[in-house]
């Protein structure tokens, strides 16, 4: 049953990625996978890119990044505070990257009818549109002084270069050329994953079962001298643990006033091990 | 008809071409102007020297200043390779782009050395990445002709139609989603954030991205005059981990108090 629906998998995945399946399930790739590897990765990186500019905001399964507000920061920040500013910035950003998501749409359209020529030219314009948008963005930073976001730019552009040059020499790198897969190694395989991963799933959920309230439990606060308490939150631990934490506090110590909240800085803390930490300072009211 | 190789050339020097001359404006503007912020190149140098103990502005200043000529000179080759592309001197306009490409990864190999002296790990990463970027830019730069002469005609045939029309119905929704979230969120601006006792004399406030300094005094302003018998006497900014990763860009909590009654 196994073994039947390992062939049943590899011919599912065949029809998906263009390959010659034999009935030993032997498998032999064409250089086509590599390139719908790719237009597949672009066509989805454009198109949530813009599914992003229609949602703005943050809302219920989506919550993306508020364009809007980084770019109108941005201007504001340069003395163009005016909001049309942002929208026409915004819009114009939108049409390139839309324009790459339908370049990169018909570039697959064209590599499923294996119609090459016209699949290269198609991804060629998305390519070149991926890498105009980043020239203008690595531009937008260098004015607004954020060098971070320099660096990811100029990241995506490296990528969509090295992206190009993959699809078009794909068939000189031997990547996924004749390999074969037989019973035994998918029987071992299934084995190897069934196993490993039914303890991981095990752990995970053993976890979730004990740890999922530290996301809003109260902690406890740890008296460290006359007047100062410290409080160690476990890494779940969101603003309503915070908050439990406080009420639980004030509850406990009605006599005191919390005057003052000081956050343990990241370089006091033990390296990546320790979550939040807060000491309160108080005082008799 | 256009050739594949000469285009991908001309996207290669034109993002580095912009790249050094913005590095260089960065470096003739050193301070923070109206449509410019740019990065404080000056005060880095200054506190990466005074790390070394080196307190004498003088040194920091000839460093950036030697820096600043290798930028110059860099951003120059890209500018000359670009023109002699664009009149068709392609013997030229290569010579440029190797030499510029040269002085930028020499640039680059300075800084990460600069980094490793000031211990500076993830300066050293983001300069090692641009490193590699110019290694592989010019790679490609050189050897893309080896794809072969391959060139193309746009032509308006009935898919290409299709496309334009799909591209110009996405541009049109997102444009009027684009101005309705902007007209209906902008306000938030500056419109005072509405605080929620979470607990008893503690109120907590949940700002918008958009939010600045300016909403944060028009907050304060407004919950005093709306409690004006109360009397604030802590505030708390929730550090990240407190926040719903993406979704949250700043709480504050305000620690209240009632005030005392006055005796006549």
């Amino acid at each position: 049953m196994l073994g039947s629906l390992c062939s049943c998998f590899c011919r599912l995945f065949n029809r998906m990625i263009n390959l010659d399946v034999e009935k030993t399930t032997k498998i032999k790739a064409n250089g086509n996978l590599i390139r719908y590897l790719i237009l597949i990765f672009w066509a989805l990186f454009w198109l949530f890119n813009v599914l992003d500019k229609f949602v703005g905001g943050a809302h219920y399964l989506f919550v993306g990044k508020d364009r809007f507000a980084q770019i109108q920061r941005y201007f504001d920040s340069i003395g163009l505070g005016n909001p049309m500013v942002t929208n026409f910035t915004l819009t114009f950003t939108a049409a390139l990257e839309a324009f790459a998501l339908v370049c990169f749409l018909g570039a697959l359209y064209h590599l499923i009818r294996k119609n090459l020529e016209s699949n290269r030219v198609w991804f060629f314009l998305g390519i070149s549109t991926t890498l105009t948008v980043y020239i203008f963005f690595s531009i937008g930073d260098q004015i607004f002084g954020d060098h971070s976001e320099l660096l990811e730019h100029a990241l995506f552009w490296f990528i969509a270069l090295l992206s190009w040059i993959i699809f078009n020499r794909n068939n000189q790198f031997h990547i996924f050329d004749n390999f074969s897969i037989s019973k035994k190694p998918i029987l071992l395989f299934t084995l190897f994953a069934i196993i490993i991963g039914s303890v991981t799933c095990f752990s995970i959920f053993r976890h979730n079962q004990i740890a999922f309230k530290e996301r809003t439990q109260a902690v406890h606060a740890k008296r460290i001298s006359a007047n100062k308490y410290k409080i160690e939150f476990p890494f779940l631990a969101g603003s309503s643990a915070f908050e439990s934490t406080i009420a639980k506090f004030k509850e406990q110590h009605t006599d005191l006033r919390i005057n003052f909240i000081y956050t343990a800085p990241k370089p006091m803390r033990l390296g990546q091990s320790d979550g939040l930490i807060i000491y309160l300072q108080t005082e008799e009211k | 008809m256009i050739k594949e190789k000469v285009a991908i050339k001309y996207l290669i020097l034109i993002y580095w071409t912009f790249f050094f001359l913005t590095g260089v404006i960065d470096k003739i503007v050193p301070d923070v102007y109206p449509f410019w912020v740019g990065a404080d190149f000056y005060t880095l140098f200054i506190k990466l020297f005074a790390s070394l103990e080196i307190k004498n502005p003088i040194y920091a200043t000839i460093t950036l200043a030697g820096v600043s000529l290798i930028e110059v000179m860099t951003f120059v080759c890209y500018l000359f390779a670009l023109c002699g592309l664009f009149f068709k001197n392609e013997s030229s306009s290569d010579q440029w782009f190797n030499r510029g490409v040269s002085l930028s990864i020499l640039l680059f190999s300075f800084f990460t050395m600069g980094d490793q002296v000031f211990g500076d790990r993830f300066t050293l990463l983001e300069h090692s990445i641009f490193w590699i970027i110019l290694v592989v830019s010019w790679v490609l730069f050189n050897h893309n002709s080896l794809l072969g002469e391959q060139s193309f005609e746009l032509r308006f045939t009935g898919e290409v139609k299709i496309g334009l029309i799909l591209w110009a119905a996405i541009v049109l929704i997102i444009s009027y989603f684009n101005f309705g979230f902007s007209k209906n969120t902008f306000a938030n601006k500056f419109k005072p954030v509405h605080g929620e006792e979470v607990v008893e004399g503690i109120y907590k406030f949940d700002f918008p991205f958009l939010a600045d300094k300016r909403t944060l005094e028009n907050t304060i302003s407004s919950f005093e005059n709306k409690h004006p018998e109360l009397e604030i006497n802590y505030l708390y900014t929730g550090p990240n981990e407190l926040n719903t990763k993406k979704k949250t860009h700043m709480l504050l909590y305000v620690f209240t108090e009632e005030k005392p009654t006055e005796v006549n």
